[in-house]
């Protein structure tokens, strides 16, 4: 594969990334924003992959494998089968109607671009084009946690903020040591777990999983 | 002893307290298992204080004085609050726990110890931050134990805030990785998150991503340390933990990540050469006392009051690291181990003091010199203790942080703080005072257990000790810890 043809690649890959975090963000249906969060992992392995397969790190392929059956399988497949413990019919609830969330969206996708159009500061080793793109997943993460009501989406966005990390970590540094990459993995899985079971004692004790009505603690 | 061997205790009882068996044996292994954590862990630092740095598992792992400190202050806590949770959690009568939650419980306590533990003995900063991360996971359970609403809200708050906080300190890792690939010729990765393989090639690493590296680490880190403004996590879960977890998190979880932050600031220093990180530490140093003072003034909540106190006390030290002068991180050392003996203390004192009146409102609580003069005597002692009155020993390293200050001209710094350091001390005189000798009327008070009343006593000894007298291997230890805090500045 030739330099050029390695940057539309990865160029393409990122445009289908860069959709899926809009698509996560904006469906109306909590069950739709997994399946885009599981698209954006699987987007974010292929990345990771070629990245890898281009430049002959092995320890990269691994955790784009682990990236791809964690992230874009088991993690959705969890919050599929939590959904439906739960009995969730109702829309994703928000603070900010869809159309405006898009509006922010937007934005934080030009300021992203706009606080790294300076290359000169950060000289990342794989393709420069994804660092903008791993800030926007952060801050598409952010917007996430701040604005919904339901927890689940709470958890989402955390998650989308870690697959952010994850590619600046890879675009920069290709990746962390396997060691610590690892690590990451399995604080991501008990993370997910830990938060699942909290969102059942929510259900239970608050009768629904808005957060908005936590207002118990103050002062 | 080794490292791993000190690490391996409490991951190791952390399984065996989850053998079914009677209530009776759980309670014997989970405290024994803190126990003999803590006997392993002293005579491992006290052993090898000769050597300046042990390194385990392949570099990853490591000890040097600093690291010491936090392990003597995790353990010696974790021994206090394990002993003062057996009696307290492992009650029986109408209001008992079923024994399942409390193997439960138990289970998630030596883990909570473990992951303190390993994040204390990184040297590979990505492990640290997946330790630091592992504590939140390990303790979400702990903060909530009796299944309330007000609990299950505060650990629910405490798992996201802290999680979103620390993927930032991730965002600081990345860089700090990032200025070590960019910058040195070695071919071996795992070796260059290594904290000491960056500090001695320090002067290599671009100052410019060192310092942004270090802005995301303070407020990463920062949140799980509970410095200002990131620290509205903190008061929840501190009121809501049962007692003898809110001394933990308070005494030692905030330290850890204190170390976290100490850490990179000896790296940015010794990169860039300048105070850039100490200034940003005093900066949010006193800007965390500024927000804990007033919200200890006007608190209804005793241990909604002690939790804003330690937001406070962790800016003090804060404040004293980024002074920077040898007196000024020994005084910051200093009082970290000195907060967390005397505020574990005062959360032991919070059992109590809820069991006898069944309320944690200031203004429900009057008089508990007259229903036990034991507890009142040392509640008020150690409100005046952690208020920073002579001779108990906060009152020592405030006036060494100080008088760091003084030494280095920060005079506005100095000058702001000790304004906010004498209303703390009217908040918590005010309080106290109608706490303990308000009018009541006398109502016999069942005893509370040998044990958890021992817990006490040991921990007055302690604070009154520490403000007279710094026990020798201690005194050294500390020493030589503030030597490598202040190493940065030396290179």
């Amino acid at each position: 594969m030739t330099t050029e043809t390695l940057a539309s690649l990865i160029h393409f890959l990122g445009i289908l990334l860069l959709i899926s975090s809009f698509w996560i963000l904006t469906s109306s249906q909590i069950r739709t924003s997994i399946r885009a969060y599981a698209a954006h992992s699987f987007f974010l392995a292929l990345i990771t992959g070629v990245i890898a397969i281009a430049n002959h790190i092995e320890h990269l392929l691994i955790s784009a494998i682990l990236t791809f059956g964690l992230k874009a399988i088991v993690i959705p497949h969890v919050f599929f089968r939590m959904i439906r413990r739960l009995g969730i019919r109702k829309e994703v609830e928000s603070y900010v109607n869809i159309p405006f969330t898009l509006l922010l969206a937007v934005l934080l996708v030009f300021v992203s671009f706009y606080v790294t159009r300076d290359g000169s500061f950060l000289k990342p080793v794989a393709f420069g084009e994804c660092i903008p793109l791993a800030i926007a997943t952060v801050f598409f993460g952010m917007l996430m946690m701040t604005t919904r009501k339901k927890a689940i989406s709470q958890i989402l966005g955390l998650l989308l903020i870690e697959n952010g990390l994850f590619l600046m970590a890879v675009t920069m540094t290709f990746g962390m040591p396997l060691l610590v990459e690892m690590g990451i993995f399995f604080d991501l899985l008990v993370a997910v777990m830990i938060m699942g079971v909290f969102i059942f004692k929510i259900r239970d004790a608050f009768e629904s999983i808005d957060t908005d009505e936590m207002t118990g603690l103050k002062g | 002893m080794t490292i791993e061997k000190v690490l391996g205790t409490p991951l190791v009882f952390a399984f065996l307290c989850l053998i079914p068996c009677s209530k009776r044996m759980t309670r014997v292994i989970f405290t024994a298992g803190a126990i003999l954590a803590a006997l392993g862990a002293w005579s491992f630092v006290f052993g090898v204080s000769g050597s300046p740095r042990v390194f385990a598992f392949g570099g990853n792992l490591m000890m040097d004085s600093l690291s010491a400190v936090f392990v003597l202050l995790i353990t010696g806590v974790g021994v206090l609050s394990s002993a003062y949770a057996g009696g307290y959690l492992f009650r029986d009568g109408e209001t008992a726990i079923p024994s399942v939650k409390l193997r439960r419980y138990a289970f998630f306590f030596h883990l909570f110890l473990f992951t303190m533990l390993l994040t204390v003995f990184s040297n590979n900063l990505g492990i640290m931050w997946i330790a630091i991360e592992g504590t939140t996971l390990a303790s979400a359970f702990l903060v909530n134990t009796d299944d309330k609403k007000s609990s299950i809200e505060a650990a629910w708050k405490y798992l996201i805030i802290c999680s979103v906080g620390i993927s930032l300190a991730f965002f600081g890792v990345i860089l700090a990785y990032y200025s070590a690939v960019a910058r040195t010729a070695v071919g071996e990765s795992g070796l260059l998150l290594n904290w000491t393989f960056l500090l001695e090639n320090a002067r290599q690493l671009d100052p410019k991503i060192i310092q942004l590296a270090f802005i995301f680490v303070l407020v990463g880190y920062g949140t799980k340390a509970g410095l200002a403004p990131f620290h509205s996590w903190l008061p929840d879960a501190h009121s809501q933990a049962p007692a003898p977890v809110s001394a933990l998190l308070s005494g030692v979880l905030l330290s850890c990540a204190v170390l976290g932050i100490l850490r990179f600031h000896i790296l940015t220093t010794a990169a860039t050469g300048s105070n850039f990180s100490g200034t940003l530490l005093v900066v949010f140093g006193v800007f965390s006392v500024m927000i804990a003072a007033p919200f200890i003034l006007e608190q209804k909540d005793y241990k909604r009051m002690l939790a804003y106190s330690s937001v406070e006390h962790m800016g003090l030290a804060a404040v004293g690291l980024g002074f920077g002068s040898a007196i000024g991180i020994y005084g910051a050392l200093l009082h970290i181990v000195n907060h967390a003996f005397t505020k574990s203390l005062l959360f032991f004192t919070t059992g109590h003091i809820l069991y006898l009146f069944q309320t944690k409102e200031i203004s429900q609580v009057k008089g508990i010199f007259r229903r036990s003069p034991f507890l009142g005597a040392i509640f008020f002692a150690a409100t005046l203790a952690i208020a920073g009155m002579p001779p108990f020993n906060i009152f020592v390293s405030e006036f060494l942080i100080l008088s760091a200050g003084f030494q280095a001209k920060k005079f506005v710094a100095c000058g702001i703080l000790l304004v906010l350091l004498s209303l703390v001390f009217i908040g918590f005189l005010k309080h106290s005072n109608q706490m303990t000798f308000g009018e009541s009327e006398k109502v016999p008070v069942k005893p509370k257990s040998l044990v958890m009343n021992g817990v006490l006593l040991v921990g007055m000894v302690l604070i009154l000790m520490m403000g007279f007298y710094i026990p020798g291997p201690l005194q050294h230890l500390l020493q030589e810890a503030s030597r490598v805090a202040a190493g940065g500045a030396s290179l």
